[in-house]
Parts: structure tokens; C-alpha cells; sequence
């Protein structure tokens, strides 16, 4: 049998607690992973590594982010674009600015001062709500791209006003750079996800999980029950926007290479991220790695078929994509609303029951 | 017996004799514009006591618990709480304080299991930063285990362990309310603010959650402030009533004594005001 979940009791609350409580899923994870880390840095080639997995490694680690702030807290967010180049260019400034530094830290201090830029637009929310909520992170949205367009000492008063990323090691083997292997680009982004992951799941599953998805579902009820709405919000901006910052680092530093605002960070980026979190389901772990890989696998699966395939124009391609995504975002915010990860929950009951359902 | 229910909590204890003075309401009045609710009441709560506040539609007695706790401010008047007067408090302050309630309408975190509905209850009690929390293994971990111990047990008292893992949004309309008190139970309050946990319920669930509601007052001690249209379940459980009417206080007493006063029987009856 493939799944079974009978006759697997939990003897106390702390197998109760487990990310996978049951058997065979935890050994199918721990398989996946052993592949993913194992096996795929030998397989791995420039066209997967630059056009399909490390995307996807950076979209999922935006979408833990936005979903976070949306998924679980509720507050809606237009700004991740300009949150991602947030991380970008305190990325480009501390890997200019401080050559030693490791590009691991460099990373994690990149969404560190996303997390503080993000609290700051995140004050808003303490009085407005929903659409309102929106419009304001839109204008900040546009404030930062604006700002790093505008100000030469961010790109470092370079002609091009584009930031270009130098070649960075981990245990001497190049991460970032034109010539860095793909299978350690590949690891490093991989091992940053995996552990950003690990953490979004511990942070979800205790007190600061709940107190955010408390605000979600009852803001009212949450703060006389003894939730401090402020602390809640607020928190729940600063590591959403470390993850988001800590994409934006790894997108511009390891997969561009090169990157300029209006192109890498633009308004476009912010609602991909929120499709993905949509598709994938809000309030989902699992959910945001299932959309980024939807709607990053999607388009390349597309593109091979329809223009590689049947020789379509590219340009008819691209329309059909986008209608595809529109219809999927209809399809899911109205049948839904949990998204895939949903989808998947329902399919493993399925499967649980299958072939004996009683 | 209250050790039952929290083995950890770090909240003091107040040093108040049972039947001692835990909470006074002093000449409180409240208006929204032009309406006023609350018009210069002031009764108290003692320790240990269940204390019913009854009344007619619109008399005043949600917004009563809504100044208690915090969540409406009063024009004038006062609180004192375990000997500690303040006029205005944010609410979360005073779930820290050991006031916890329920909900007219439900009030609970619709996506949310009832295990997490509840163990939201014990948020003034948690302490882990959130690095701790982030690694997860260690100290935030342990204290999320011995805080579920406790959840555990009021899911036990409160016959709701086959609904442990359910989304609450899709339990029905009974069994909400009863994880509603879970969730206030959860708090350990030293003052328990119920407004009609019974409303909407049949003969059954109505028994059921009387049976709690003395349980929780007998077995852990807990004061109870109780918002209830049921005349036969207030004669039965509570300690003393106080009767508001259009904002003000027509009587307060014993049931007895409240059952036969003249205007408690005017005000139900619905004789004119002049
Ligand atoms: N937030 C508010 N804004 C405006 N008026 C309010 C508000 N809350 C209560 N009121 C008014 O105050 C008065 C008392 O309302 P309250 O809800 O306290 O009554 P109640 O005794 O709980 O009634 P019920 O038995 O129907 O629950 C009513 O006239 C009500 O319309
Ligand atoms: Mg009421």
C-alpha cells in the first residue's frame, strides 16, 4: 500500500506536532530531499539551472514570504517587487562594500534590512485594512524602484545605473559570477530555501503562527483574547520581508548576475508572487513552493510545446500563457481558495482510503 | 484545583480572599453619540462568585463587559480590578490581566483548528522570543508541549477530542460556542466574562453548557461574569444578579431577591417608562 494512515497512533504531543506525522510521507520527504541535494547537482546543466530550478528556488523563497504577511496574516501586499529590490541592492552594497564578507551573511543581512524597510511600510496597517492596505504598499512599490532609479550611490554611481554582482565563494567554489558552476549555485540556493522553509514552518506552527493567523480570521477577537495587534502585524511585515529581501538577494546575486530596477523589479514580479501564493494556497508551507513551481514550470512547459512543439510564434505563446494564468487565478480564488496545497490535502485522502474507502 | 488547569502560569496571584472583592464598577457611563448606554452604574464582583447581568434587549449589558474589559472607554467612571484602578486599558492589557470572555456573536479564528483556537487562549502566557521560535527544537518547542498539556486538558473537561484537529468554521453552531469557552478557559482568567454562551442553543447543548459553566466556577474557582435571557438558567447558577434596563441598574441582589423586586418585574413585563 502506498499511504497509509491506520494504525499509526501518536503515543504523545510531540510526534502530534511533527511537519509530516505520518510514516510514509515523512520517508517520501526525507527521499525527495535526499534527490534534490544528492543526486540533482550531478544532472544538473546551465538551461535547468538558469531557466527552470533556480527560478523556482527563488520565486518559492518570495512566495514563503508573501504568503506569510498574506496568507497567514491576512494583510494584503502589492510591494514585493520593490521589497525584492530592496534585498538586491543591500545585497549589491554589502558584497561591493564588504568583499570578505561571506555571500551566505551577505544574504541573510540583505533581508535583515529588507525585514527593517519592510516594518517601516508596514505601519500603515496598524490603521487601514484590505484595499486600502493595497494602495499603500503599491506606492511602495513604485517609491522604491523610484528611489533606486533616482539615487546613483545605490548602483554605486556606476554609467549604466544597472548593478552587476562580483564573484563570491562558499569553501572556495563560486556562487555568484559568470562563472559560477550551476551545481553550486543550484546547492547554495537550494540549502538557503531549505532552511528559510524549515524556519517559516516553526514560526507558523507556535505562538507567533497563531497570533498572526488570529489577526487573519478576527482582529477584534485576537486582540481581547490578548493578541497586541501591532506586534502581530508588524512582525509579521519584518519576516515576510526578510524572506522576500532574502529572494530578491539570491535573484539579482546568484541568478541575474545583473540586474536594473524597472526590468527586475517592476510591478509585474509583485502580482507573479501573489498569483503564486493564490494557486499555491495561502496559508500554505507547501502551498507556496507548489505555486512558485506552477508558475515557473508552466510557462517553460508551454513555451517547449507550443513553440518548440508545434512551432508557434513566440509572441501567440505568450498571450496563451497569460490567459491560462488569468483563468487558473479566476479558476482558484472562486472554486479554490486553499489553492493546490489544498488539492493535495484532497488527494491524499483519497489515496488513504483508496482501494478500501470506509 | 486551579493548578489543574494551568501548571505554569506566571501570573501572580492576586492575594484575594475568596468572596473578596475582585472587580468594582464605579459610576461608569458610556454614550455613543447621542445614545447612551451605560448611565452611572456601579456594582461589583466578588471572588469565586458567579454574577449574572440580566436585562432586555439593548439594556446595556454587552457594552458592560465591553468596558470591563477594556474594549469600550467609558466618559466617566471607574474599574478597579484586583485592587487596581484604571479608566483606560487597550484589551490585550487586560487579557494579560486575567480577564478573559466569550462572544455574543461567535468570536472565533474561523481557519484555525480548535486546538489552535484554543492554544491562541494561552497567548498572554507564552513567553518564547521569536528565535526561539524560529529553531523551533528547545525551549520554544517545550513550552508549546506543556502549554498543549494544558489545552489538552480543557479539550478533555470540555468532551471535544473528536474535534480536535476540525477547522472551527466548519464545526456547527453549538460545539463553536463550546470552543469558545475553551478558548477563554485557556487564559486561566481570574475573571471569566461570558455573554449568552447559551443563546441559540437547544435544551440539550443549553444543559451541557450550564454543567460547564458550574463546573469551571467549582472545580477551578474561577469568577464568572454571566449575560444571560434565560430566567431559569440564572436562577439556577448564579450567586447574585444585577438587573440593567435602558443603561441603568433596576435592581441587584440575590435570584430571590431580584425575582421579586417591582421594577425587574416592570421591565420584563414591558411597563412604560415615564
Ligand atoms: N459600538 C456601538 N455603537 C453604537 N451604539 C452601540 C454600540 N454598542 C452598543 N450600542 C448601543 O448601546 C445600547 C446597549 O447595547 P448592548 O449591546 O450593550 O445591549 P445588550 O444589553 O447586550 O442587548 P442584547 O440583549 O440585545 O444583547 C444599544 O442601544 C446599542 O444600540
Ligand atoms: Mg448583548
Amino acid at each position: 500500500m502506498l499511504y497509509r494512515e491506520t494504525g499509526d497512533f501518536k503515543s504523545n504531543y510531540a510526534a502530534d506536532q511533527q511537519t509530516f506525522p505520518i510514516k510514509s510521507e515523512r520517508y517520501l520527504f526525507w527521499a525527495a530531499m535526499a534527490f534534490a541535494f544528492l543526486v540533482v547537482p550531478f544532472f544538473i546543466n546551465d538551461y535547468w539551472e538558469k531557466s527552470v530550478i533556480v527560478p523556482l528556488l527563488v520565486w518559492a523563497m518570495a512566495a514563503l514570504g508573501l504568503n506569510i504577511l498574506t496568507g497567514y496574516c491576512g494583510q494584503v501586499s502589492l510591494g514585493t517587487g520593490g521589497f525584492m529590490a530592496v534585498g538586491a541592492y543591500a545585497c549589491y552594497k554589502l558584497m561591493t562594500g564588504f568583499p570578505d564578507l561571506n555571500i551566505f551573511f551577505v544574504v541573510i543581512l540583505s533581508g535583515g534590512v529588507t525585514a527593517l524597510v519592510g516594518m517601516l511600510f508596514g505601519l500603515p496597517s496598524l490603521r487601514i485594512k484590505g484595499f486600502y492596505l493595497a494602495v499603500a504598499t503599491l506606492a511602495a512599490q513604485f517609491f522604491l524602484v523610484w528611489l533606486f532609479n533616482k539615487v546613483p550611490w545605490f548602483y554605486n554611481y556606476s554609467a549604466s545605473g544597472q548593478i552587476t554582482a562580483p564573484e563570491r565563494t562558499i569553501f572556495g567554489i563560486a556562487v555568484t559570477g559568470a562563472t559560477a558552476p550551476p551545481w553550486a549555485t543550484y546547492l547554495f540556493c537550494l540549502a538557503m530555501v531549505f532552511i528559510f522553509a524549515w524556519i517559516a514552518r516553526n514560526l507558523t506552527r507556535g505562538q507567533l503562527g497563531r497570533s498572526w493567523m488570529a489577526i487573519r480570521d478576527m482582529d477584534i477577537a485576537a486582540e481581547i483574547i490578548g493578541v497586541q495587534p501591532m506586534k502581530a502585524k508588524i512582525s509579521a511585515f519584518a519576516v515576510s520581508s526578510f524572506y522576500i529581501g532574502a529572494a530578491g538577494a539570491l535573484y539579482f546575486s546568484v541568478w541575474l548576475g545583473a540586474a536594473e530596477p524597472t526590468e527586475a523589479f517592476g510591478i509585474d514580479k509583485s502580482f507573479l508572487v501573489l498569483f503564486m501564493v493564490i494557486i499555491g494556497g495561502l496559508g500554505s508551507i507547501l502551498g507556496s513552493f507548489l505555486g512558485a513551481a506552477f508558475l515557473t514550470l508552466m510557462p517553460v512547459l508551454l513555451k517547449n510545446v507550443m513553440v518548440g512543439g508545434l512551432g508557434w510564434p513566440t509572441d501567440l505563446a505568450a498571450h496563451i500563457e497569460i490567459m491560462l494564468v488569468g483563468g487558473l487565478i479566476v479558476f482558484f480564488l472562486i472554486v479554490e481558495p486553499h489553492g493546490l496545497a489544498q488539492l493535495w490535502r484532497l488527494a491524499k485522502e483519497k489515496l488513504r482510503l483508496w482501494p478500501f474507502p470506509y | 484545583m486551579n493548578q489543574h488547569i494551568d501548571p505554569g502560569s506566571l501570573r501572580a496571584d492576586d492575594g484575594i480572599e475568596r468572596g473578596g472583592m475582585l472587580l468594582h464598577v464605579d459610576n461608569i457611563s458610556l454614550s455613543f453619540g447621542g445614545v447612551k448606554a451605560i448611565a452611572d452604574i456601579s456594582f461589583d464582583i466578588k471572588k469565586g462568585e458567579i454574577r449574572a447581568i440580566i436585562g432586555p434587549n439593548g439594556a446595556g449589558k454587552t457594552s458592560m463587559l465591553n468596558v470591563i474589559n477594556g474594549f469600550y472607554h467609558p466618559q466617566e467612571g471607574t474599574i478597579t480590578f484586583r485592587g487596581e484602578k484604571r479608566r483606560h486599558m487597550r484589551p490585550h492589557r487586560a487579557a494579560s490581566q486575567g480577564i478573559a470572555r466569550t462572544f455574543q456573536n461567535i468570536a472565533l479564528f474561523k481557519g484555525m483548528s480548535t486546538l489552535d483556537n484554543i492554544m491562541t487562549g494561552r497567548m498572554t502566557l507564552m513567553r518564547s522570543n521569536i528565535l526561539a521560535q524560529a529553531l523551533w527544537f528547545g525551549p520554544a518547542q517545550k513550552e508549546e508541549l506543556a502549554h498543549r498539556e494544558t489545552v489538552e486538558k480543557i479539550i478533555d473537561f470540555l468532551e471535544i477530542e473528536h474535534i480536535r484537529k476540525t477547522p472551527v468554521g466548519r464545526l456547527p453552531y453549538g460545539l463553536q460556542k463550546r470552543v469558545e469557552l475553551g478558548r477563554a478557559l485557556a487564559a486561566d482568567p481570574a475573571l471569566l466574562l461570558l455573554d449568552e454562551p447559551m443563546a441559540g442553543m437547544n435544551l440539550e447543548e443549553k444543559e451541557d453548557m450550564s454543567r460547564f459553566v458550574l463546573d469551571v466556577n467549582q472545580q477551578f474557582g474561577t469568577t464568572i461574569a454571566l449575560i444571560e435571557h434565560d430566567m431559569g438558567v440564572v436562577m439556577d447558577l448564579s450567586d447574585r444578579v444585577v438587573v440593567l434596563d435602558y443603561g441603568r441598574k433596576i435592581g441587584d441582589g440575590s435570584p430571590d431577591e431580584v425575582r421579586n423586586n417591582q421594577d425587574v418585574i416592570d421591565a420584563y413585563l414591558g411597563v412604560s417608562h415615564d
